[in-house]
């Protein structure tokens, strides 16, 4: 055996599959909310969620993340994009990367080869967190709701990302457009972000995307 | 007839929108704009409350926050009931209905009037101190007839239909006040583009601007605040909040903001309106322009009403277009106080006199109302009210200030409203709320905010600028200096023109002297708390000299009062009393809440199902069809047991542990905390963390492992797994998964950073599935092709990873029930997808889904122990019995190494778990049941230990338990009894701790 197991966990399209936010079957939601509701709420589901650490010091490890990924290790609370991978910095030696849904397994293998000889950890964290995205007028306010952490656009310019205290818990903020904004959450919290949501963007409307 | 007391003409009212609304369940009429004390006052109501202690009748004083009687109940059903909404500061809606909170049953007639007329007497100050406290069983009783007579209000007895939220401000500059200083001071701010915020309590900015005879160009000053407000409402930076009270001033420039957003639309929110709203507002420099209060003169029977602040008349009069009454009598010592009379004039009502203190004034105002031929009684004051429910006179006198005499026997002039104005005290409340201690100024005879370290500016009246044109300027310059020192560019600006006046010094009278001294009629300094000058003289003399105490032993600014009307004079009484200065008397501390908040706005949304995260696991939602009852542990909902139609939780755990035992179990483990480890030094890392010895641990196996802290006590236990030479699975408690995580992180920062090692939490990631009994080899061999479970290629304390119903999957074979066991995990998305499967294919084998408590019986069969339950932050590994869990001869020290090797720790009578067995089966020892060796001991016994874990329903068919006692595994064999509350006493066998399958027969098969 080697000194790490990584294994495919995942089962393939195919296998039946429960996002956090399943039991609150948005998709019957959707068209449901408000007409120019300030508030619009989607579950990007099923992505690929990896947890990587190491020594954002040591050039080789940036320049080994940089080959595997074609994207340069971002710098403190903010996040890169490209196309359909972002990587975030989540603290001195530790970046969320996130990949379409299924390709965490050959992403951690493409790292690790890349990284080879270096001290890293890299988990595929897929099954415990999901993206809310919400977009809209008010998302600020609803925001503003929820975190003591000042989201107004001269703190928190679009491509800013930080993990912060959120109504009675925590999670990840990220702002990825002008009106455009997604939470990382904990699968086993994500109940209790849709009720908190749901409730503080009430009085500004809410409509679900699929 | 109503509204006899509305003048015909003038105020911001909207007299064609007429409001219906209830007091003391008699109907009237106002109108839109009116505050519920302009209506009340337009209609004629006169007496709004009776006093707590002397259930004297009382009336409406002031117009604003400082009104210390019309503290009404508010609403229509009992849902909405508020209680202690000052009726100055509530605005009038249609429908609204209010009542008296003081004066049980009635105002009017009060049958405790005559009861508080002899309770008077009884209840000097310091009354509860005196008498309540003795003797002190009788507390209670006092306490509610305190209580009820001191009409607090009430809280509803219906949940609250409305939302109430937080919001959370940044800004550059918080302007605390929305009058001529704050409004100035925000525009400066404003336009240099800095964030801004500008709070206000009224209904509408302006303040002291919106009842003002003062032109600004030559203009009504109303129409310069719409100006300033439209120039502020288009600024995109700027937060404008009416209606909203600074309440509190915190560190570091955190301020909170009470928002009520429909308070003034009705007693309950439009739909899908939030009602109250606390902003809790971080700024980087605070502009303080909260403004001064007018102070009363202390004079005889001052709380009858019809006595009132001189300002509030003038704000009745021309906000309102409402009269308090029809003769003015004006009793002053300064200036300002001069527009009651000339507004009074002018709304053709009868000024009968004005009483001034000052020898010979010759303002500006003062040569105005002489010009209208008001009569004007020099080095006079009004010494006492005529009247009982109403003023009926005023008896003016010649007073002389610096002797504090009455110098002749003076005349009562007929009237029914006496107007006082003792000067004007700076609302230093918020500057004080950090500990800042105010500095008394002669000149202005107030106190100001003294130095403080915040960042803040104070301009206008709250540091003694009172002259229009000054406060103007202040303000502007103020939010420049804000906005500048925040790091903005302000620019200069124009500022409005004001009319130059002569004003002359206010004289220092607080007291009014009276003839017959303290024996004449009551003087009242604090009318809330009904605290009177005599009162506080008679507190001085007992000796109660230092200003906190003086406020303790007579209530003075107790409650929600803050002493805004009374703490000026009753200082300047006390300091006179005593024969000092008022600097030197001081004030008392000033804390947050300026005014009272609602507790909607305290909770804001944390309540009902948003009160606390609820976590789940992915199979939450089987549990629930299935009809689990949950336990909370921790944030998380756990399936507690699964009730069959008709069981109990004894019958359902009795079936569900049988099940177990004899067939096949499932038990959803997805909340245990699971770690993962990664790094060459992880395996050394393990071994310093955990008490036993990690080293030889191979890759495919699985070990228990104990936690401790320092102090060599366990504080979390569970099973880590080597998935690979560098990598570990550990798993923790679910209550313990986030402290530990927090642990391992500690350790490797703080103490050893050189080593390499990595975690990450993967508890939510995994979904885990425990399949525990004698079938759970044949179920699971159903289930997957690719993990061999010949008991030799996978036996117990070894993983393999393979598919479980199709999904990829580690399986650990370990058991937490002594049975034959595996934890399935799979990647939380698909976890329903494979349980569903291992449902359909346990059919066969009666596969029973179990809950926590089934799981505590069994493993309690077995002797294993839960952390947090049978231990207590007290017990080491010995104590427990598990020794064996203990690596004495790792090469590095370990966490917990030396605090289990002191003294105290080798002591043979400690603390030991052990099994109890009920000499009686049928018997179940309560679980925290204190034991003892002698049960005929006298009481107090000598205790020996307790119970921690006991179950009378479970697979052995005899009642059992787990407890700790002292020197007990040297106690095999012998008797512990427990005492219970009803004299009865149980008789237990200590036993070990392992009462089932001791050789582990069943879970190595």
């Amino acid at each position: 055996m080697s000194a790490i197991n990584v294994f495919q966990q995942n089962p393939g399209a195919e296998a039946k599959a429960q996002s956090p936010l399943h039991h609150a079957d948005l998709a019957s939601l959707v068209g449901k909310g408000r007409k120019n509701a300030g508030v619009t709420l989607r579950e990007k589901k099923f992505l690929g969620h990896l947890t990587l650490r190491g020594d954002g010091h040591d050039p080789a490890f940036a320049a080994g993340v940089h080959k595997a990924l074609g994207l340069e290790l971002p710098v403190a609370l903010t996040v890169v994009a490209n196309n359909e991978m972002s990587l975030q910095w989540m603290g001195p030696d530790e970046w969320l990367l996130i990949v379409p849904g299924g390709q965490e397994f050959a992403v951690e293998q493409k790292l690790r080869a890349a990284l080879e000889g270096l001290h890293i950890q890299v988990v595929n964290v897929s099954g415990g967190q999901s993206l809310l995205e919400l977009r809209g007028p008010n998302v600020r306010e609803v925001l503003m709701k929820s975190t003591s952490y000042d989201v107004h656009p001269n703190n928190f310019p679009v491509g800013k990302a930080v993990g912060t205290v959120f109504a009675k818990s925590q999670l990840v903020i990220r702002r990825t457009a002008e009106d455009t904004w997604e939470l990382v959450i904990r699968r086993s919290f994500a109940d209790y972000w849709w009720l908190w949501l749901q409730d503080a963007s009430a009085e500004y409307g809410l409509s679900i995307e699929a | 007839m109503s509204q006899t007391y509305r003048l015909a003409s003038g105020g911001r009212i909207d007299r064609s929108k007429v409001l219906n609304f209830t007091f003391n369940g008699k109907t009237y009429q106002g109108y839109a704009g009116d505050s519920l004390a302009a209506a009340l006052l337009a209609n004629g109501v006169d007496i709004v409350g009776r006093s707590f202690k002397y259930s004297r009748p009382r009336g409406i004083i002031a117009a604003g926050t400082e009104e210390p009687n019309a503290i009404l109940q508010i609403g229509s059903s009992e849902a909405t009931q508020i209680p202690n909404v000052r009726a100055t500061q509530q605005a009038l809606y249609a429908g609204l209905v209010a009542t008296s909170t003081n004066g049980w049953p009635n105002v009017n007639n009060d049958v405790m009037g005559i009861l508080g007329k002899v309770g008077g007497s009884m209840m000097p100050p310091g009354f509860y101190y005196k008498t309540f406290m003795y003797p002190k069983s009788f507390w209670m009783t006092y306490e509610k007839y305190i209580r009820k007579a001191a009409g607090l209000g009430r809280a509803p007895l219906q949940n609250d239909p409305d939302s109430y939220d937080y919001m959370n401000q940044h800004c550059d500059v918080l302007i605390v006040g929305a009058g001529p200083a704050g409004l100035a001071a925000a525009l400066a701010a404003a336009r240099s583009g800095a964030r801004v915020i500008l709070a206000d309590e009224q209904e509408e900015f302006g303040g002291s601007l919106l009842d003002s005879r003062e032109t600004l160009d030559g203009k009504p000053a109303a129409e310069w605040v719409s100006s300033i407000v439209k120039e502020l409402e288009s600024l995109p930076e700027v937060t404008l909040l009416p209606r909203a009270t600074v309440n509190g001033y915190h560190d570091h420039n955190f301020l909170t903001i009470h928002e009520r957003l429909t308070d003034h639309l009705g007693d309950r929110a439009p739909i899908g309106q939030v009602r109250h709203r606390v902003h809790r507002v971080r700024a980087g420099r605070v502009v303080l322009a909260a403004g001064a209060h007018e102070r009363p003169l202390v004079y005889g029977n001052n709380d009858v009403p019809g006595n009132m602040l001189a300002g509030a008349v003038s704000t009745y009069v021309r906000r309102y277009g409402v009269a308090p009454g029809r003769k003015l009598v004006l009793s002053t010592n300064n200036d300002h106080a001069y527009r009651a009379a000339l507004d009074w004039h002018d709304a053709g009502l009868q000024v009968v006199a004005i009483a001034d203190a000052r020898h010979n004034p010759r303002g500006s105002l003062v040569e105005e109302a002489r010009a209208k031929g008001i009569r004007i009684l020099t080095s006079s004051a009004v010494v006492e009210a005529k009247g009982s429910k109403h003023v009926t006179g005023a008896r003016v006198a010649a007073i002389d200030v610096q002797a504090h005499k009455v110098t002749s026997p003076g005349e009562t002039l007929e009237c029914d409203l006496i107007a006082t104005s003792g000067g004007y005290s700076p609302i230093v409340h918020l500057a004080s709320h950090l500990g800042g201690r105010p500095v008394w100024r002669e000149d202005i005879l107030g106190f100001v905010p003294g130095d403080a370290p915040q960042k803040r500016v104070c301009v206008g009246g709250i540091h003694g600028i009172y002259a229009l044109g000054d406060v103007i300027a202040d303000g502007f310059e103020g939010g420049v200096r804000a906005a500048t020192e925040a790091g903005f560019k302000a620019t200069a600006g124009t500022l409005p023109k004001t009319v130059a006046r002569k004003e002359e010094a206010t004289v220092a009278l607080f007291q009014v002297p009276h003839d017959k001294g303290t024996k004449g009629p009551k003087q009242f300094v604090d009318q809330q708390n009904d605290v009177t000058a005599a009162g506080i003289e008679l507190a001085t003399r007992e000796g109660f000299e230092s200003v906190e105490h003086v406020k303790r032993y007579t209530a003075l600014g107790f409650g929600t009062d803050q002493g805004k009307l009374g703490n000026i004079n009753g200082l300047a009484i006390a300091a006179r009393s005593i024969g000092i200065t008022i600097p030197e008397m001081g004030t008392t501390m000033f804390r947050p809440n300026y005014t009272p908040v609602t507790f909607g706005a305290v909770a804001g949304r944390h309540c009902g199902h948003l009160f606390e995260p609820v976590r789940f696991t992915a199979l939450h939602g089987w549990h629930v069809k299935n009809g689990a009852e949950f336990e909370d542990v921790g944030q998380w909902k756990r399936p507690w047991y699964f009730p069959k139609a008709g069981e109990d939780i004894h019958a359902a755990v009795a079936r569900e542990c049988k099940a177990v035992r004899d067939s096949v179990g499932l038990l959803d483990a997805s909340t245990l905390g699971k770690i993962d480890i990664q790094g060459p030094d992880a395996r050394e890392f393990l071994n310093r963390i955990y008490s036993n010895a990690w080293t030889k641990l191979d890759v495919g196996k699985a070990r228990y492992g104990l936690m401790c802290k320092e102090d060599g006590m366990v504080f979390d236990d569970g099973v880590t797994a080597c998935v690979g030479d560098n990598h570990f699975y550990m798993t923790t408690t679910t209550g313990g998964a986030a402290r530990v995580l927090q642990w391992l992180e500690l350790y490797h920062q703080t103490e050893w950073p050189e080593m390499k090692v990595y975690f990450t939490s993967v508890t939510d990631h995994w979904a885990t599935m425990t399949l525990s009994g004698p079938n759970s080899r044949k179920l699971l061999s159903a289930l997957t092709d690719d993990i061999d479970l010949d008991k030799d290629a996978f036996p117990f304390m070894t993983w393999k990873e393979g598919t479980v119903g199709g999904v990829p999957a580690r399986v650990f074979r370990i058991s937490f029930t002594g049975e034959l066991s595996y934890e399935v995990n799979v990647q939380a998305n698909y976890a329903m997808g494979v349980l569903e499967k291992i449902i359909e294919a346990g059919k066969q084998y009666n596969l029973t889904p179990y809950g926590t408590e089934t799981m505590h019986v069994l493993r309690a069969e077995k002797g294993f122990i839960i952390v947090g339950q049978d231990t207590d932050g007290s017990m080491n590994p010995d104590d427990l019995n598990m020794s064996w869990c203990v690596g004495r001869n790792k090469p590095f020290s370990w966490i917990g190494l030396r605090g289990m090797n002191r003294e105290d720790c080798l002591r043979d009578n400690r603390k030991q778990l052990v099994g109890l067995k009920p000499v009686d089966p049928t018997q179940w020892l309560p679980e925290g049941a204190q034991l003892v060796f002698d049960p005929k001991q006298p009481i107090p016994m000598d205790m020996v230990g307790h119970v921690t874990s006991s179950y009378a329903a479970n697979s052995l068919g005899y009642s059992f338990a787990m407890g700790v006692v002292k020197g007990g595994l040297k106690r095999m064999g012998e008797r512990v009894f427990s005492p219970q509350a009803d004299g009865s006493v149980i008789e237990a066998e200590i036993v070990s701790s392992v009462f089932f399958d001791p050789k582990g027969e069943r879970q190595n098969v």
